[in-house]
């Protein structure tokens, strides 16, 4: 009993790797965030592409969907593999500059900007199916509304469709940030110092789990407000929807018309 | 000032619309009538091309809009043509003012400071001085269609449609929208109107036009049409609306 709880609540050993496990932990907090912001720009341009208008633009939409397809199809921690390691050899042949295979930009290693890269391209993809989901939850009207003021597709879009799906889309993106922030373990692998990497140093010089047990807590302390957050901007939104006040109230299809004028003698709406 | 010649729309299996030939004149108001499925709302979205015609000519004002039609073309008519519709379709993240002065300040590039005045003097027109920051949940369904007559009207328009627009409104707030309507006519306004108001047609119309199975089965003044129809079809229909 006693080397279990040593084993994972060493205070003397959290005590001395605090501040190593606090770097980490940093490390992990900017890799999350920069990844978070850059996936979020990055899902949605991949959402508008798909869902562009017309029979010409039939390829980009179908290139849009199979990138989603493939990244949401493969192991993240492949990806990462792949692409630091194209990156590194790349620059090494003189295929692409030395920055771009090997980046250092802003004082930190390749390894966090190949993280960087690896989380972007695969959790663009999983919020782009999120913002799919939102901008198809909008009423068909809005965008006919839109259209019929004159404004193009994009304006539309940029105007009117995306600001309301983005309303609509807070708590599922925010539950993929979540899920973010926990992969970016993963790029310890490539050699990142992140508070995992840290702590399974710390296990392996000394035989204790402490330090990744400190690493877990700090999790917590991010991950479990930002859970209660989602559920309380989901109960919101419903409180809002059952009185009957929300968003879209009175503009949706949800609105039963008054029956007006002689029985329905054949389809309705046409 | 709009012209319809042969139009054809069908969806799948299923044709909407099957040769309609409509002429409005400039400043006149046009009513048309039918019940369910008549393809009235669908002559409408034919007109500001959200259903592109699969047959037949729309001219307006001169100018051929069907056929080869670019992206430009499309703007084009709806800037020209402004349209209502039975669900508001008010955009629910905006404020009244800002959905009256969205499109002319993305569209037509005009100043936000004039945009606004003219939303302002819009909104004003329809009632609606006191709401013009007013979100659309806020709004009873009255008032809410007014904002949508605003906005519509926000682009000057040459011709307004109507698709049934007091059709989802509880009775006691349909007068205040047809009483804009009617001021709108007054003004001189081009205007299809889809309704099943009879007394609006009567008192406003110019021309009533009554659509069954997507066709016109006839047409003519709202005397003629409403009080002595020719047409079988069109006395059962009345009939039926009548009785309610």
């Amino acid at each position: 009993m006693d080397f279990i709880t040593n084993y994972y609540f060493d205070f003397g050993v959290m005590g001395d790797e605090f501040s190593r496990v606090l770097d980490g932990f940093w490390l992990t907090v900017k890799l999350s965030i920069i990844s978070g912001v850059l996936s979020l720009a990055w899902g949605l341009v991949l959402a508008v592409l798909r869902q562009l208008p017309g029979r010409a633009l039939a390829p980009v939409r179908w290139l849009t969907i199979a990138y989603i397809d493939v990244f949401r199809g493969v192991p993240l921690l492949l990806v990462l593999l792949l692409l630091s390691g194209f990156l590194s050899a790349a620059q090494f042949e003189g295929v692409i500059p030395r920055e771009l295979g090997l980046p250092t930009w802003f004082g930190e290693t390749s390894p966090f900007w190949w993280g960087v890269m690896g989380l972007t391209l695969t959790y663009g993809a999983y919020m782009a199916e999120v913002y799919r989901a939102g901008i198809e939850a909008v009423p068909r009207g809005q965008m006919e509304a839109a259209r019929s003021l004159g404004m193009n597709h994009g304006q539309s879009m940029r105007f009117v469709i995306v600001p309301q799906a983005v309303r609509k889309v807070i708590p599922p993106l925010l539950n993929d940030f979540i899920a973010l922030m926990k992969d970016t373990s993963l790029v310890g692998i490539l050699g990142a110092l992140d508070v995992v990497q840290v702590g399974f140093d710390v296990q392996t010089e000394q035989i204790n789990g402490s330090a990744l047990t400190l690493g877990a807590l700090m999790f917590l302390v991010i991950t479990i407000p930002l859970a209660r957050l989602v559920d309380w901007l989901i109960a919101r939104q419903q409180r809002k929807t059952e009185r009957g006040g929300g968003p879209s109230a009175g503009t949706s299809g949800d609105v039963e018309p008054r029956p007006a004028g002689p029985p329905a003698t054949g389809m309705a709406g046409a | 000032m709009l012209r319809l010649e042969g139009v054809h729309k069908r969806f799948g299996d299923l044709e909407v619309l099957r040769g309609i030939d409509l002429d409005v004149a400039g400043g006149q108001v046009v009513c048309v009538l039918g019940p369910s499925g008549s393809g009235k709302s669908t002559l409408l979205r034919c007109i500001n091309l959200l259903e592109p015609p699969d047959r037949g000519r729309i001219l307006l004002e001169g100018r051929e809009i069907t056929g080869k039609t670019t992206a430009d073309d499309r703007n084009y008519v709806r800037r020209r043509v402004g349209i209502v519709f039975q669900q508001f379709n008010l955009f629910p993240h905006k404020t009244a003012l800002e959905n009256v002065s969205l499109a002319p300040q993305k569209v037509l590039e005009r100043q936000g400071a004039e945009a606004r005045g003219k939303a302002e003097a819009l909104l004003d027109r329809v009632g609606l001085s006191d709401k013009i920051n007013e979100y659309p949940e806020r709004l009873s369904g009255g008032q809410q269609q007014r904002v949508a007559i605003a906005r519509a009207l926000a682009m000057d328009p040459h011709v307004m449609l109507f698709d049934e627009v007091t059709s989802a409104l509880d009775p006691e707030l349909i007068k205040e929208v047809l009483d804009v309507m009617r001021e709108l006519a007054a003004e001189g306004m081009t205007m299809v109107v889809v309704t099943h108001e009879m007394g609006f047609a009567r008192e406003v119309g110019d021309q009533v036009v009554f659509m069954d199975g997507g066709v016109i089965v006839e047409q003519g003044g709202p005397a003629q049409v409403l009080d002595r129809p020719r047409e079988e079809r069109t006395k059962r229909f009345l009939g039926l609306v009548l009785e309610r």
